[in-house]
């Protein structure tokens, strides 16, 4: 008994099955597909959102403003002093002269702030310190480790952009879209276990007649199986496929819509797709193949008796 | 050939479908099995391929004991006994070459192997010049002769056919029934399920009659002694 001919002529009765079955096969097909939609819509909201977190991220910064008396040799230490730390991601130097040119610039209609600024006479800023860092967590450490006795008293004040309360929004906002979603794909798959285990029932009794031949003239029963077992991983296998193509295509055309939207991240989106790709869809058709192959066996079991 | 040694099989505590039978069927013998309605005739063909299992006894099938077959063995057992029934069992999608190459391809037989034996079975049953007719373009009788053709293609020791003229005129019945005569001159156990006392009486074979499932005769060169 040959396995190589057993085996093409499993997936012969399994593609006769597929075809004879054409509109049970579509709509099997088609809600495996839906499942996956929601899969990667859920990823895809994700990615968005992480990259718009990342990229207001990118934009805080704490600005330290030195006394007046701090030379800039100083201040120029203290900048070479942050840039030790790991959590730094950037420390700009901003002289005195600059930070009035761009005071002036700012309020140049303002007529009193320029009296004001005249009547002082000289100079009131001192230079400063522009950091980022690599998280918004990090500003508090960053505020605690320039309270060094060498830097302290030189100190007039510490002030971060308060980006904070948009960051937990987005925060907030993304992790209920991912429950959301996550709870949506659950639901989807639920009913995809369902709608798939109605499928092989119903394949199975249209076959009955087949199978119950099959074995009465000595088919074991993993050549009654085969069949049954392939149909559920090439549904599968086609699912994956045909949504990593929707998927290809939504990021092409979605591109402008992205770039209008989130600027500059709908790139790192993409890229993350390109990136992950293989990977997402590996995992996705893995996971509905495992699925439906133990549904498969299940409904068998219960209703073929082999 | 074929041996059972107080065998029972009960399908509940209160169907007892067969009762204390022990029979010996020697290689080549033609057998009849009758009895009325409901009397374990068929429960005794299926215990034969294995589609029912004994509750108590011993069936030995050629030098195989197949009381406790494990389910992985009943595929082989089935490719050395060939079965018919009254129903014919065909495939109605496919040919009547393809029906017959059907039980050769869920074997793994080999394609060039399928070629041969299976014009061969089909010129034995006199079908070769209908190979590509659908089962619905034959006659009952016709049916019945790819239904044989097909349980021969493994060229089994035994044939066993439950009814097979049960759903036949008395021409196409008398044909079947010449057929399996044929067969078995050419060295096939044949075991026959029937109720037709015409075909009992004109066969001159043994003849085994069951009663609430148990043996109450047996008789070689036998006659359908039921009322
Ligand atoms: N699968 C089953 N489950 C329960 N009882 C069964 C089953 N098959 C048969 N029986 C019972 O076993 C007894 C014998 O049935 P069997 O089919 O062997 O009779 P038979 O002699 O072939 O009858 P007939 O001539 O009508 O075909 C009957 O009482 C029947 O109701
Ligand atoms: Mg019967």
């Amino acid at each position: 008994m040959s396995v190589y001919l057993s085996i093409m002529r499993a997936i012969k009765f399994t593609f006769q099955n597929i075809l004879r079955n054409f509109w049970l096969s579509f709509i099997t097909l088609t809600i495996f597909i839906l499942t996956l939609v929601t899969v990667n819509a859920v990823l895809f909201v994700n990615v968005v959102a992480q990259e718009v977190l990342e990229s207001v991220e990118e934009r805080v910064e704490v600005t330290i403003y030195f006394q007046p008396e701090a030379t800039e040799d100083l201040v120029k230490s203290a900048q070479g002093y942050l840039r030790g730390f790991g959590q730094v991601r950037d420390v700009q130097f901003v002289s005195a002269q600059d930070a009035l040119d761009s005071f002036k610039e700012r309020h140049g209609a303002d007529e009193i702030v320029l009296a004001s600024l005249e009547e002082i006479g000289s100079n009131p800023f001192g230079n400063a310190l522009v950091v980022s860092t690599n998280s918004t967590d990090d500003f508090e450490f960053i505020l605690d480790a320039i309270e060094t006795p060498e830097y302290a008293s030189y100190i007039k004040e510490k002030d971060f952009t308060d980006y904070e309360v948009i960051i937990e929004r987005i925060d907030s906002l993304s992790s209920r879209v991912r429950l959301a979603g996550f709870a949506l794909a659950a639901l989807f798959a639920f009913i995809a276990v369902l709608i798939i285990f109605n499928t092989i029932r119903v394949a199975i009794y249209v076959h009955r007649d087949e199978i119950g031949i099959m074995k009465l003239v000595g088919a074991n029963d993993w050549f009654v199986r085969a069949p049954f077992l392939l149909e559920a991983a090439l549904y599968s296998l086609g699912a994956a496929v045909l949504m990593a193509i929707m998927m290809f295509l939504f990021l092409h055309f979605s591109q402008d819509w992205l770039i209008g939207y989130f600027g500059d991240s709908h790139a790192d989106v993409n890229a993350y797709f390109v990136d992950n790709g293989p990977v997402i869809f590996l995992t996705e058709f893995g996971v509905l193949a495992v699925l439906s192959l133990l549904t498969t066996a299940y409904a068998m079991r219960r209703y073929l008796r082999v | 050939m074929i041996r059972l040694t107080n065998v029972s099989k009960h399908y509940g505590p209160d169907t007892r479908a067969l009762e204390h039978v022990s029979l010996n069927i020697k290689p080549g013998e033609f057998v009849s099995i009758v009895g009325q309605s409901g009397s374990g005739k068929t429960t005794l063909a299926k215990l034969l391929f294995a589609e029912e299992m004994a509750t108590k006894g011993k069936i030995v099938v050629g030098d195989w004991d197949i009381s406790k077959i494990a389910r992985s063995q009943v595929p082989t057992l089935r490719r050395q006994i060939g079965v018919v029934f009254q129903d014919f069992k065909l495939l109605q999608r496919k040919t009547v070459y393809e029906n017959v190459a059907f039980a050769l391809q869920v074997a793994g037989e080999k394609s060039k192997r399928i070629r041969d034996i299976v014009p061969q079975v089909l010129k034995i049953v006199g079908l070769h010049d209908k190979t590509h007719r659908y089962p619905r373009q034959l006659s009952g009788g016709e049916q019945q002769r790819v239904s044989i053709a097909r349980s021969l293609v493994h060229r089994p020791k035994i044939l066993v056919a439950d009814e097979p003229t049960g759903n036949l005129d008395t021409i196409h019945a008398h044909e079947i029934i010449q057929l399996l005569k044929k067969i078995n001159e050419y060295g096939t156990t044949v075991v026959l399920v029937t109720h037709d006392r015409d075909i009992v009486n004109s066969l001159k074979k043994r003849v085994i009659s069951l009663a609430e499932g148990r043996v109450v005769s047996d008789i070689q060169h036998g006659k359908y002694v039921l009322s």
